[in-house]
């Protein structure tokens, strides 16, 4: 009998190991041992960590490619996500009534995300070709000069940007068309019958209803934005001169080009800790929307 | 007022035929590059559709590098992780929302824990524990370091939550086991769950890139996103062979487009969902 009762707690546990063994192993572990590798100096081939204490920290903090990093790093979340959200509303809107062909549209506009960004990344590539690029060759029609697209320091994150935006503004349609059918029709009717016009009635009714999804967009976009590689691996490498390497790209450098992996790691811990930040940011903020 | 929505009426349509175009126009960019020559491709202004189309392009860049094979290692991988996670983010599920046990707590808060931590950020640790294990350049590394996702848990949880917990309690009285409840009463009622869960992590894993190219160096190990990769860098010299990169493009993307035009519902079916599980 005791037995029996023994195994019965012991089950649930067994059911939990498939999923927790493996996190534990490539999640948790990883995590802990980025959190100790920040705290030492080593090299890959040495089999010797050299303990430094904070040094790895306070090194970052006064060298300059680590503020271009952070620098380039926000602009291109602020880059990525803003237009993302409001072409997204925006599109979101237009679509909201009866419109022939819409779920045509929605395919069309949906495919870029659900594609390789590493496939699409090479004929965008192609598209900024400098001579014959068809970007360029568009500039020239209205009269425009050419652009150093991925060349130029000044115009290289514009262009990673530009295949970032056209990435995902198809989804975040998708999830604001949702949130839109969900606003019930009611509740504008009755700020019609106030008085209310159409401008008044968005941005009192309708914005408001939508904002969990605005911060669920918000939220999944920025971390993905401080996680976005492949694009920038294949159309600038972080380059010209530093304009596109974020963070995530210097980690990867310094981690495996210069094995450097104290450095790397550090920038891994200040990643972690943005990423967790936003998410437990995200939580509480929903908590309290989810009252009405 | 009426003349405005008339005008609606019009112009609605008009600019998304004109938006769809230009978000769908690098797709038929890359396709019609891929039937030029390469002299036609360097020509200024560019042709929209090549004078003269040469689709043994598309042969000649599948027989250029092991596209097949890329190919067939992505495919299989993706599907043995969505089996994977399929089992695991099943079990897991369950136990958190079916089971009672005094771990259940510290379980689910670290799953959340998980959730707000990003992959690429422990990837380097996570490269060094891989090699420990000797699983780096294997079929067993690529798949089993991508075999539990912390999104497919929230999203099989969000589903089970809402099964009544008596179909449960009815299945304990007739004396079913837990493995044959979760399998033969849960998963079926939640099917579409599953159905979001095996397409979402198909298309993420295929298309993953940055972590399967750092754990294998063995080029008959390589992913299509990788080999393209490196198609294009070696094999295209970045230029010479612009024509056959398009093409190599094109069916790296084409078995994505399919999957989607077939399971398109699902796909948007699951907007709906994600946006459920993000509350938690």
């Amino acid at each position: 009998m005791t037995r029996s009762k023994g195994m019965g707690s012991l089950k649930p546990v067994l059911f939990t190991l498939p999923a927790m063994i493996p996190f534990a192993v490539f999640w948790l572990a990883p995590l802990l041992y980025v959190f100790y590798l920040s705290f030492t100096e080593w090299d890959f081939m040495n089999p010797e960590k050299t303990f430094v204490g904070f040094s790895n920290y306070t090194d970052l903090l006064s060298n300059p490619a680590f503020y271009k990093a952070l620098r380039v790093t926000l602009l291109f979340c602020a880059g990525s996500v803003i237009p993302v959200i409001l072409i997204g509303l925006c599109l979101a809107l237009l679509m909201n009534v009866r419109l022939k062909g819409s779920a045509l549209y929605q395919v069309l506009l949906f495919s870029p995300w659900v594609t390789p960004t590493v496939a699409v990344s090479i004929v965008w590539s192609w598209i900024y070709e400098p001579e014959v690029g068809l970007a360029n060759t568009v500039l020239s029609w209205v009269g425009l000069a050419p652009i150093g697209w991925l060349q130029d320091p000044k115009w290289a994150l514009v262009g990673v940007l530009l295949v970032t935006v056209w990435k995902s503004v198809g989804w975040a349609m998708i999830f604001y068309l949702v949130a839109l059918r969900n606003v019930p029709s009611d509740l504008l009717e009755a700020a019609g019958l106030d008085g209310a016009n159409p401008w008044q009635k968005f941005i009192r009714v309708t914005l408001p209803l939508i904002s969990p999804t605005t911060l669920f967009l918000f939220i999944v976009q920025v971390i993905g934005a401080l996680q976005a590689y492949d694009q920038i691996n294949v159309l600038t490498q972080g380059g010209p001169s530093g304009s596109t390497r974020t963070l995530l790209y210097m980690y990867y450098q310094s981690a495996f080009e210069s094995f450097q992996i104290g450095e790397a790691s550090s920038v891994a811990m200040i990643l972690v800790c943005g990423c967790m930040l936003l998410s437990l940011l995200s939580l509480e903020v929903s908590r309290r929307t989810s009252h009405y | 007022m009426l003349v405005l929505r008339q005008f609606g009426k019009v112009a609605r349509p008009l600019f998304f035929a004109a938006l769809a175009l230009l978000m769908a126009f690098p797709f038929y960019w890359m396709v019609t590059s891929a039937l030029k020559t390469n002299d036609e491709i360097w020509q200024s202004p560019p042709t929209l559709w090549p004078q003269d189309p040469l689709w043994g392009n598309f042969a000649a860049a599948w027989n250029e590098a092991p596209f097949f094979r890329y190919m067939g290692n992505s495919i299989f991988v993706a599907g043995s992780i969505v089996l994977l996670q399929v089992i695991n983010s099943g079990m897991m599920a369950y136990a958190l929302t079916h089971m009672k046990f005094r771990l259940k707590g510290l379980f689910a808060g670290i799953i959340l824990f998980g959730y707000m931590v990003p992959a690429t950020a422990v990837y380097l640790p996570g490269y060094l524990v891989l090699s420990e294990l000797h699983l780096l350049d294997s079929y067993a590394g690529l798949i089993l370091s991508n075999c539990v996702s912390v999104f497919s848990i929230f999203l099989i949880r969000q589903a089970f939550i809402q099964v009544p917990h008596e179909l449960v309690e009815a299945g304990e009285a007739d004396g079913a086991s837990h493995m044959r409840i979760l399998w033969t009463l849960l998963v079926p009622v939640t099917r579409s769950s599953f159905a979001v869960l095996a397409l979402i992590t198909f298309i993420d894993q295929y298309n993953n890139y940055f972590w399967p190219m750092l754990i294998t160096k063995d080029p008959n190990l390589q992913l299509v996103s990788a080999g393209l990769r490196s198609f294009f860098v070696e094999g295209g010299a970045y230029g010479l062979k612009w024509p056959l990169i398009m093409a190599a493009s094109a069916f790296t993307i084409a078995p994505l487009l399919l999957v989607f035009a077939i399971a398109q519902k699902t796909i948007m079916q699951s907007v709906n969902m994600t946006a459920g599980s993000s509350k938690g």
